[in-house]
């Protein structure tokens, strides 16, 4: 197994939201932060090549999502 | 592939978390970051101090965290490893995140380039300081099926009723003007929660929408925003929150508080 790499168990710190939705950890945690260039990943700090390739993984992060009103929708 | 390599013959990296105003080190000590060789520590800047780890530079190159994203689950462990240290520390002292997967190729690489862009990180501690992040979401209920097909039973196929054509396009139209009725509304719920929201705020953001989740929940998020509210405004954003929910009818999830995650950068 590969995924001891992080410790899963270990209780959430106090400060924060418990349980905090993937979705809004990710606004948070890949978007936003003071922006400064890394020497090993800058391509990770860069923010499109993130979205990119979370485009295919959570539809839910994408930008590219169409209004939810578009013509037909649910609204 | 193992996870334990030879140490020696592995290159080392340093990971940063985020950079701090005098953090207590037994803070982040124990927690586990996100590499299980070296604990989470503290590398003094001058007057801030950035909470790094380091960890072994093949496991944090630009392919490994290419795989990584793809998998839903690793993503998932790094982001909240990556939280949880950012959390601790700002659970004690004034924080300034950084984005997920800040790496340097040593501890002095990281010292040189941190405290270059120590007036902006001063600037960002001072703003948010003795403030949080708040996030709203507000979603509406998707409309109820087209109506215009009622009546549409195997027994008209036979013969048209005169009129019918014009009646099928009046039904039509009638579900469009519904339907941009209720986009309008939404939109005005939307606008209408925000606007009451940042009276309180020091400052905001609308972020992206969520589109709909892969779980085939059907209601529709209409706004998407995130709030910098001083402490001691957070009771009246739980209380304006309710009173929206009541007023509008729409559903207002108030998450926090956050870390200033949002309100960091474009000092």
């Amino acid at each position: 197994m590969t995924h001891d790499v992080v410790p899963w168990d270990s209780p959430e710190p106090l400060a924060g939201p418990i349980g905090v939705p993937l979705v809004d950890l990710l606004d948070r945690v890949l978007a936003t932060g003071v922006v400064i260039s890394g020497d090993l990943v800058i391509a990770i700090a860069d923010v499109p090549l993130v979205r990119l390739s979370l485009h295919a993984l959570l539809s839910s992060v994408s930008e590219r999502v169409p209004a939810p009103w578009a013509d037909g929708g649910p609204l | 592939m193992t996870e334990r390599g030879p140490e020696s013959s592995d290159a080392n990296a340093t990971y940063v978390f985020a950079v701090c105003w005098n953090p207590d080190p037994s803070a982040v000590a124990r927690l586990p970051g996100v590499a299980d060789d070296a604990p989470v520590s503290l590398l003094p800047l001058g007057a801030l101090t950035a909470i790094v780890q380091t960890v072994r530079a093949r496991d944090f190159t630009n392919e490994v965290w290419q795989a990584r994203l793809s998998d839903q689950r690793e993503l998932e462990r790094y982001a909240r490893a990556h939280h949880d240290v950012v959390s601790a520390a700002a659970a004690c002292c004034p924080t300034v995140p950084l984005p997920m997967a800040t790496l340097y190729q040593s501890e002095e690489r990281a010292r040189e380039a941190l405290s270059s862009e120590a007036d902006r990180f001063h600037a960002a501690l001072k703003r948010i300081a003795y403030h949080a992040e708040w996030g709203v979401k507000v979603y509406v209920q998707p409309s109820p099926p087209d109506e215009s097909n009622h009546g549409a039973t195997p027994t008209v196929r036979s013969r048209p009723a005169p009129g019918a054509g014009l009646a099928y396009l009046d039904r039509k139209r009638g579900a469009q003007e519904r339907r941009e009725q209720r986009r309008d509304e939404a939109l005005q719920v939307a606008e209408a929660v925000d606007t009451e929201v940042r009276s309180l705020a020091t400052a905001s953001r609308r972020l992206r929408l969520h589109g709909p989740q892969p779980s085939g929940e059907r209601r529709v998020q209409v706004l998407n925003a995130t709030y910098l509210v001083a402490e001691h405004r957070a009771d009246e954003l739980t209380l304006l929150t309710q009173a929206l929910r009541e007023r509008t009818g729409a559903q207002v999830e108030l998450s926090g508080p956050w870390v200033p995650y949002s309100f960091v950068g474009e000092v």
